[in-house]
């Protein structure tokens, strides 16, 4: 197999193939410019206003050339909070800059944003520790979410039921890890012989494995899963 | 952690610019601010000093194969007694065209798979014009900040490789492997993938996926149209879904979770140079019979040469609450040297009815003046006006020098 393979590499080193042009002299071009090149040889004008949403795709390694104009601060100022003051549109989060996408009162409104889909926070924050960081100083029934507000005559009584708590879950777990990053109240109901947490089709060998049986031990008894 | 590399890198400048004299060139930004803000963690008011150190060292070796690349930052609280803190974003070496075919990347670095990406301290070989196939392989020290700074612990690592087409036109293709350890095992173990196809000279057909190996789900897929008929003229649709995975050896791993996805449908178009508009609309559907849409519209308009002036507008209702806001901005440029600018961010949101409509603005003005070629100062201030303040002041001030 590894001949095989390594007869195909020289076979095809011996080929000539197309290069992508370097970009790095028309950095500074604008970019009706660019645009104009890229229709005429069929690429998709990029750098437009979508770019925030989409460059995602156009970052991967695949026919990545974003190397040839810009540093990998250009990526890092948002991605990890930092800045040297480009920008004057770009505000800060306490010592940190803050990409656009963050705007008026983020703290207040990222409940709503955090939802436009669930996954981008964790594509510059560590889940857990970064959201936690702040949500562990909130006390128990400060935060305004649904299945968490407190009935009863006292107004100190979460009522699961009511609150919808699971269907709440299953729409967006993320925002539980951001409170609870150990799941210890999870663990209260759903551990071994209560309700059962896992999905349809679950791999419980998959993640037994991965983790050193760590994970099942939070509700099973070593042996038992 | 983070602080001693800073240290490090400031202690090598004088070494470093001993080695111009081999005719290395050494390139940067040195910026020193002061910034004042809120504190959200103490809910005190901060000021800070930062310094703030961008070097690339190139051409070191004869034939310009070895480069030095570095970015960081340290931070001294002037006020609430914080004191120093530090960041290093990265710091490596970068030798390329080793046998004409290998690049080598060692130390603190960006690194972005299809599979995944993350800041490592380690290394990066890529093997490129293997035909029409290039590789990667990275692995090292898993770096991620939390609010206050490094919170890698000892046993956080990441490892990956990738396989990408470079040398057909019109067609890019990767296919990676991601692999995360944190203390408890194995906390990520993925497969991703990326496929660009640009066909008829008007058309670029796009995927992107990882698949999950332990929940065996694909936890992001997206595919997506770009049609430009015009170099003007770009519309797109994409459809996008995902299932929030977890780490392995996170307790959310086991739970059940509804798939969440969403279609979007945007245009952007440039009348001239002084006008372009975009607009669009993302359909989200949660599961469970939760929905949410949002439309979104757009313009930057360039009256005259020195004016910028950009609006965006965004409207969002359904689960999760309602959101109505944007941004207004204008950039203005009366003499060469100096950039002034102001906007304002406005959002009226809901996140359910027991708490009603909230509203938060923010206000802002600054200033940029270059002073030489090489050296720019500037000054920007923020007013916060939301539910949480009734007037919160902050800014930052910045001396730029480049070198």
């Amino acid at each position: 197999m590894v001949a095989v393979l390594g007869c195909a590499l020289v076979c095809l080193q011996q080929q000539s193939y197309a290069e992508k042009i370097p970009h790095g002299e028309y950095a500074k071009m604008a970019i009706k410019e660019c645009n104009d090149c890229h229709k005429g040889e069929g690429i998709a004008p990029n750098h437009d206003a979508d770019f925030l949403r989409g460059h995602r795709v156009l970052a991967v390694k695949a026919g990545n050339n974003c190397n040839q104009c810009h540093q990998q601060k250009w990526c890092l100022d948002c991605h990890q909070g930092g800045g040297t003051g480009d920008d004057l549109g770009q505000s800060n989060f306490g010592r940190d800059y803050k990409p656009k996408s963050h705007r008026s009162d983020f703290i207040s409104i990222h409940p709503i944003k955090a939802l436009d889909n669930p996954q981008q926070c964790y594509r510059c924050h560590e889940a857990g520790s970064f959201c936690n960081s702040c949500h562990s100083r909130f006390p128990k029934g400060s935060l305004r979410i649904k299945s968490h507000l407190m009935l009863g005559t006292n107004g100190q009584t979460v009522n699961w039921a009511i609150g919808e708590h699971a269907t709440e879950a299953r729409r967006n777990l993320q925002s539980c890890q951001t409170c609870h990053p150990e799941g210890d109240v999870c663990i209260k109901c759903h551990s071994s012989g209560k309700t059962r947490p896992h999905p349809r089709n679950w791999k419980a060998g998959n993640f037994r494995d991965r983790s050193n049986g760590k994970v099942c031990q939070k509700c099973h008894l070593p042996g038992t899963f | 952690m983070g602080l001693q590399w800073i240290l490090r890198t400031l202690a090598c400048i004088p070494l470093l610019t001993a080695t111009t004299a081999w005719s290395a060139e050494i390139h940067g930004r040195s910026s020193t601010q002061f910034l004042w803000f809120d504190n959200a963690s103490t809910e005190k008011k901060q000021a800070e000093f930062a310094q703030y150190l961008n070097l690339s060292i190139t051409n070191i070796d004869e034939a310009g194969k070895l480069s030095f690349y570095g970015y960081g930052r340290a931070t001294q609280d002037v006020r609430n007694g914080e004191g120093l803190n530090g960041r290093v974003y990265y710091l490596y070496a970068d030798y390329r065209d080793l046998y004409d075919k290998i690049d080598l990347r060692f130390g603190r670095q960006f690194v972005n798979y299809a599979a995944g990406s993350a800041l490592i301290d380690g290394g990066q070989i890529e093997l490129k014009k293997a035909g029409p196939v290039a590789f990667s392989v990275m692995g090292g020290r898993n770096v991620f900040f939390d609010l206050d700074g490094e919170a890698t612990s000892s046993r956080d690592y990441v490892f990956g490789a990738a396989a990408y087409l470079t040398g057909i036109k019109g067609t890019d293709a990767e296919l990676s492997y991601f692999l995360k350890f944190d203390k408890d095992g194995v906390a990520r173990d993925q497969i991703g993938g990326s496929f660009k196809q640009y066909i008829f000279n008007s058309l670029k057909v796009y995927t992107n996926a990882r698949f999950d190996l332990p929940s065996e789900t694909f936890s992001e897929l997206l595919a997506g149209v770009k049609y430009f008929p015009r170099s003007n003229l770009v519309l797109t649709g994409e459809w996008y879904q995902s299932y929030p995975t977890f780490d392995s050896t996170s307790i959310y791993s086991v739970f059940a979770v509804n798939r969440y996805q969403e279609g979007v449908f945007r245009a952007d178009y440039a009348f001239n140079d002084k006008v372009s508009i975009n607009a669009g609309y993302n359909r989200q559907d949660y599961g469970a019979g939760a929905n949410a849409d949002v439309f979104e519209v757009g313009c930057r308009i360039r009256p005259i040469e020195q004016v910028q002036v950009s609006l965006n507008y965004d409207h969002r209702s359904g689960y999760g609450g309602k959101l109505n806001g944007g941004i207004a901005e204008i950039l203005y440029e009366p003499i060469k040297p100096l950039e002034l600018a102001a906007g304002i961010h406005f959002d009226v949101y809901e996140r359910d009815r027991v708490t009603g409509e909230e509203t938060a603005r923010k206000y802002w003005g600054g200033a940029r003046y270059k002073l030489r070629r090489d050296m720019s100062a500037s000054v920007r201030i923020e007013d916060n006006v939301n539910a949480r303040f009734t007037s919160d002041w902050q800014g930052r001030a910045a001396f730029n020098y480049d070198f």
